[in-house]
């Protein structure tokens, strides 16, 4: 952890314009429970549909994959990653400044929203377990996309790839694949803590908690052990 | 300094071959846009995003001849291809969309089309055509697959004559698909220049209304507005005009038909629309 590498990663990502790229997502969720609030939308309607369908499955993913790939990858891209990588500071703790930075952006971007739509949508008890799930998910979430920022140069599709085709069709489908799946993790650990039967997924929370840590502990691994052979090409194809 | 300078002769010449002027160009950049599309006369690396989705696709394809053939039932009929495959058609688009129009603003080419004889709308036109044209080929070629092995499978002159006209009638599907993503992704693409923004933008825009437009049709029951909710979302709209036009029953829309396909028009109407209006301005 690097304070200054920090400030800076936090300064490049939401410092410029298209940082207000973010707002639209959440603001979104909350106008929508509230609009299905408004119809007459039952609880559980509104916590499957809503915070899981949208929140869980499209607000988490999508932002902390924006952030996620951004602080590091942007950086790569055009360049000024040689000005971090040659100063004296250990590769280690690049990685974890740029991973606390994404994972505090995409955590407060996803579960500030997250609970102010669960109590605009009369379950706030929900939102609170769903917001604290958010941040555990953040965490994940970012050092899965820092990871894949760092091993290709094309970090943002395939991680929608694996957020669209893994998550989003096939755990439908084949239930095995669940136990790979953040946003499956995310619905266990918030199903824990809050005891509330709206939701539901179909492994448990001790998979959910321990696969989290194991996706956090080997993506940041990963990210390390690539930055330290790291080779600064030229743009191609 | 001698007091004779010269200038010497060295050769420089004209340009006097035939110009192909502006229709050759614009051709010339749909073709261009097609081959990007699926990365052909680009390295690996530019192929294996586009071809995966293709590969997936066609996966599918190939599972429902298998199944038809081992068991005689239709697993995967021609038209319900473009809605099973939609959410890989969006991963298609995410990656091709910003590969045609992001690029040229991120590398900043675009006043070197402007200042040749095309038009700017020439410009936006052709890439809009090129996306439609390579989203429409990605689902009707995985169709033709579905074609042939039933054809083959049927035997007689009239079974494949019923094949070919189910498979036509699957090619309509696609294109309303691919109209309806297509002219919204381009829309998207060509206000970002970053690729990976491009990207992320465009599965946003498609992504975000699909739970509401669940949570609308769950809540509304049998009334109107369970059927006038799909309305609202691009995955939904084009299958509304397929119910209206051939009468399927993967959707309930009531007697709303007419306002799919008039939804339908006005959408892409507008994203051309808009999208022109962004190429007055070469930058952003």
């Amino acid at each position: 952890m690097n304070l200054t590498i920090a400030w800076i990663t936090l300064r490049g990502l939401l410092g410029r314009r298209r940082s207000l790229l973010l707002l639209p997502l959440p603001l979104i969720l909350i106008g929508i429970t509230a609009v299905g609030k408004a119809i007459g939308a039952q609880p559980d309607e509104l916590a499957e549909d809503v915070l899981i369908g949208m929140g869980v499955a499209v607000l988490l993913p999508l932002v902390s994959l924006i952030v996620g790939t951004g602080v590091l990858g942007s950086e790569i891209d055009d360049g000024t990653v040689v000005h971090i990588l040659t100063k004296p500071i250990p590769r280690s703790r690049i990685i974890l400044a740029k991973l606390a930075v994404a994972t505090l952006v995409s955590a407060v971007v996803s579960a500030v929203p997250m609970y102010v739509a669960a109590a605009v949508g009369g379950v706030a008890d929900l939102g609170l377990a769903l917001a604290a799930a958010c941040a555990v998910g953040a965490l994940a979430y970012s050092a899965l996309f820092l990871a894949l920022s760092v091993v290709t140069r094309r970090p943002v599709l395939l991680g929608l790839l694996y957020v669209i085709i893994w998550e989003g069709l096939l755990s439908n489908v084949v239930a095995g694949t669940r136990s790979v799946s953040v946003q499956h993790y995310v619905i266990a650990i918030a199903q824990k803590i809050s005891g509330s039967d709206l939701i539901g997924t179909t492994i448990s929370a001790t998979v959910a908690a321990v696969m989290s840590v194991v996706i956090t502990v080997a993506g940041t691994w990963l990210a390390v052990q690539r930055l330290r052979s790291f080779s600064v090409a030229g743009e191609t194809s | 300094m001698s007091d004779t300078s010269v200038i010497h002769d060295i050769g420089y010449q004209r340009y006097a071959g035939a110009r192909l002027g502006r229709a050759y160009a614009v051709r010339a950049l749909f073709e261009h846009g097609l081959r990007v599309a699926f990365g052909l006369g680009r390295s690996a690396k530019a192929k294996i995003f586009p071809w995966i989705v293709v590969g997936l696709v066609t996966l599918l394809a190939v599972i429902a001849v298998a199944v038809r053939a081992q068991t005689g039932e239709t697993f995967l009929p021609y038209q319900e291809l473009p809605s099973v495959a939609s959410l890989l058609v969006l991963v298609f688009l995410a990656v091709v969309a910003p590969e045609l129009v992001s690029r040229d603003l991120r590398n900043q080419t675009l006043p070197l089309y402007f200042s040749r004889p095309i038009k700017r709308s020439d410009y936006a036109l052709a890439k809009f055509a090129a996306l439609f044209t390579a989203s429409w080929l990605l689902m009707a070629g995985p169709q033709l697959l579905l074609f042939a092995g039933s054809a083959f499978s049927t035997g007689t002159g009239a079974g494949a004559w019923a094949e070919a006209r189910g498979m036509l009638g699957g090619w309509v599907v696609s294109a309303l698909y691919a109209l309806v993503f297509s002219s919204v992704s381009v829309l998207v693409a060509s206000l970002a220049s970053r690729r990976a923004f491009a990207a992320g933008a465009i599965v946003v825009v498609f992504m975000v209304t699909t739970p509401v437009v669940g949570l609308l049709i769950s809540l509304g029951g049998d009334g109107n507005l369970a059927k006038l909710a799909p309305l609202a979302s691009p995955f939904l709209l084009p299958e509304g005009v397929r119910v209206w036009l051939y009468h399927a029953d993967s959707l309930p829309i009531g007697s709303f038909g007419p306002l799919y396909a008039l939804v339908t028009v006005l959408l892409t109407a507008a994203c051309t629309l808009l999208l022109l209006l962004r190429y007055r301005k070469v930058s952003l």
